[in-house]
């Protein structure tokens, strides 16, 4: 009886396979993107009708802005840290915690756990320890230090602070994928270079490093992401705060002029730009990283 | 012994953060803000009782609520991204390329690009404020990530293996449930855990579509609880420590799938 079937998909496939989970994805992601342009070009703010056509408007205005300008700052600076920070530590301590027993197994749990911990948790933990009259002030003014630091409430610091929280849970993530990297050098490679006389920081640039390539594009890209869209972190700790913005992101300040000042329409120019920066920096980055993984 | 000695201490560095909240949910209240870096002695299990016993049902209604997010969220977007991804990795044709392309572009969207129009779109519905509007929002955003896992395990599955079903008669479901997804399990577990994780601790969304009124999950109860309850720091400990637990032990029982699943993903690129 066995007919025999196409094994390669048809439209009628698709149909049971495919659309389901397409539905979903253009229903919550695709049209409300296409919604967000939409209000972008529009007035809109739900207690202060009639909604209006204004075109670019509100994309002129952004450049304009200078609050928006500042949030584009924090944002960068905030991504250029949470990039680069935890690269840098993760590679460092995965190099130190890449070999077996006990002791390294439980220090690599130990810089896994607050990936798993919820960004709010993390938050308010962090805003305890860095209180003006908490932990680390006590211990600096017991060491004899007079006027320890406002970490989160002088406004030339808290910015800072906030990423250095987003850099210490972030870091156990690096450790896992740089760790699962090193395993993936062979063995032998290292001992011939060795043999060839290349001392250890010889061996880890020329072996070690370039083999790393992939790992580093994945912590990138990821860090990348998520530093773009930090939100919870700034919420919770400062609120945007101290004083005029000092650690407001473009995220931020999105959901702050869409729902709290009900700028619905500004507040979409502001989001799609925002969308289309990740994009372009996002698909950059990765060229030039993936570029590099095809070299070696 | 030097490597050991200054893993350690770099180690324990690290630590400090997460042993300020082990110590404090097990401390007497008025002792957190005096002391909050002793050793929690003599330790109590006060904070936790008052949390859990407190007259408003707060941590239970959130945990109510988070467990039923959570899992439903991550149960269907099993299925759907495990059946979209097999179809996406075994079709051949160009339109499926692009489809594959702009689901996987959804990796990189941040929620505050779709979060204002989500609410106008499920007030229409009448979906706002509620259980199901949050679960399809987290299914319609997470399904680029099963996606891009499932169509990466699916490759790695023969596909003389489904042929081989086919001529024997089974269906294209039966083949793909009975003999594809049994084999697909690595990629099912990464799919579960990730998700189950940051669904869990999800924070904007749920503070935004669940909006301030009964329906709360616990990262977003935590966050009203330390504005409202500020002076009583055990509760907000107590609270935080309980909302981990289940991730943690979640992630501790499927701790070898979770790296696993990380690091295919780093292979593969």
């Amino acid at each position: 009886m066995a007919t025999r079937k196409p094994v390669l998909p048809r439209v009628g496939h698709f149909a049971s396979f495919g659309a389901p989970g397409v539905l979903v994805y253009v229903c919550f992601v695709l049209a409300p993107i296409l919604i967000s342009f939409g209000y972008s070009l529009t007035n809109y703010n739900p207690f202060h009708p009639p909604v209006r056509f204004v075109g670019f408007d509100n994309y002129q205005l952004l450049f304009t802005d200078e609050q928006f300008l500042a949030a584009l700052e924090v944002t960068t600076i905030l991504t250029l840290i949470v990039v680069l920070v935890p690269n840098v530590l993760g590679l460092g301590v995965a190099l130190l915690l890449d070999r077996k027993g006990w002791l390294y197994n439980a220090l690599r749990s130990v810089f896994f756990t607050p990936v798993i911990l919820s960004s709010v948790v993390v938050s308010i933990v962090w805003s305890r320890l860095l209180d003006d009259a908490g932990p680390l002030n006590n211990l600096l003014r017991a060491l004899g230090v007079e006027h320890p630091p406002g970490w989160l409430s002088d406004p030339d610091l808290a910015l800072y602070s906030v990423a250095s929280i987003v850099c210490w849970q972030m870091l156990g993530f690096c450790v896992v994928v740089y760790l699962a990297g090193l395993q993936g050098v062979p063995a032998e490679l290292l001992e011939a270079a060795e043999i060839d006389g290349a001392g250890p920081l010889r061996r880890f640039r020329a072996v070690t490093w370039p083999l790393l390539a992939p790992s580093l594009t994945i912590t990138t890209v990821v860090l990348l992401i998520s530093a773009f869209k930090t939100y919870d972190y700034v919420k919770v700790i400062t609120n945007g705060g101290p004083g005029s913005g000092a650690t407001a992101t473009i995220a931020f300040d999105v959901l702050q002029t869409g729902f709290d000042a009900n700028h619905v329409g500004y507040a979409s120019a502001m989001a799609v730009l925002m969308l289309a920066i990740v994009a372009v920096v996002t698909t950059v980055v990765l060229n030039f990283l993936r570029r590099r993984e095809v070299d070696l | 012994m030097t490597r050991r000695l200054v893993a350690l201490l770099v180690g324990a560095v690290f630590f400090v953060p997460l042993y300020l909240v082990l110590a404090n949910v097990f401390k007497r209240g008025d002792l957190i803000a005096k002391e909050p870096a002793s050793l929690p002695l003599p330790p109590t299990l006060a904070n936790i009782h008052a949390v859990l016993t407190r007259p408003d049902g707060l941590f239970w209604v959130s945990l109510a609520n988070s467990v039923v997010v959570t899992v439903s969220s991550i149960l269907v977007l099993t299925v759907l991204s495990a059946m979209l991804g097999h179809y996406l990795a075994r079709s051949r044709k160009r339109w499926t390329k692009v489809l594959t392309l702009v689901l996987l572009a959804g990796l990189m969207i941040p929620p505050q690009v779709i979060l204002i129009p989500i609410t106008d779109v499920l007030r229409v519905t009448h979906l706002m404020a509620s259980l199901p509007g949050l679960i399809l929002f987290n299914v319609g955003y997470y399904v680029p990530f099963g996606v891009f896992v499932f169509s990466g395990f699916v490759r790695g599955v023969p596909v003389e293996l489904e042929e081989a079903a086919l001529l024997d008669g089974a269906g294209r479901m039966q083949v793909f449930w009975r003999v594809v997804f049994p084999l697909l399990r690595p990629a099912t577990a990464s799919v579960l855990i990730f998700l189950g994780v940051w669904i869990w601790n999800d924070f904007i969304d749920p503070l935004i579509i669940l909006g301030p009124g009964q329906g709360t999950t616990i990262t977003t109860g935590i966050y009203r609880s330390i504005g409202q309850y500020q002076a009583d720091l055990g509760s907000v400990f107590a609270l935080m420590f309980l909302a981990t637990l289940p991730v943690l032990i979640f992630y501790l029982a499927l701790q070898k799938q979770f790296v696993k699943g990380l690091t295919g993903g780093a292979t593969k690129g």
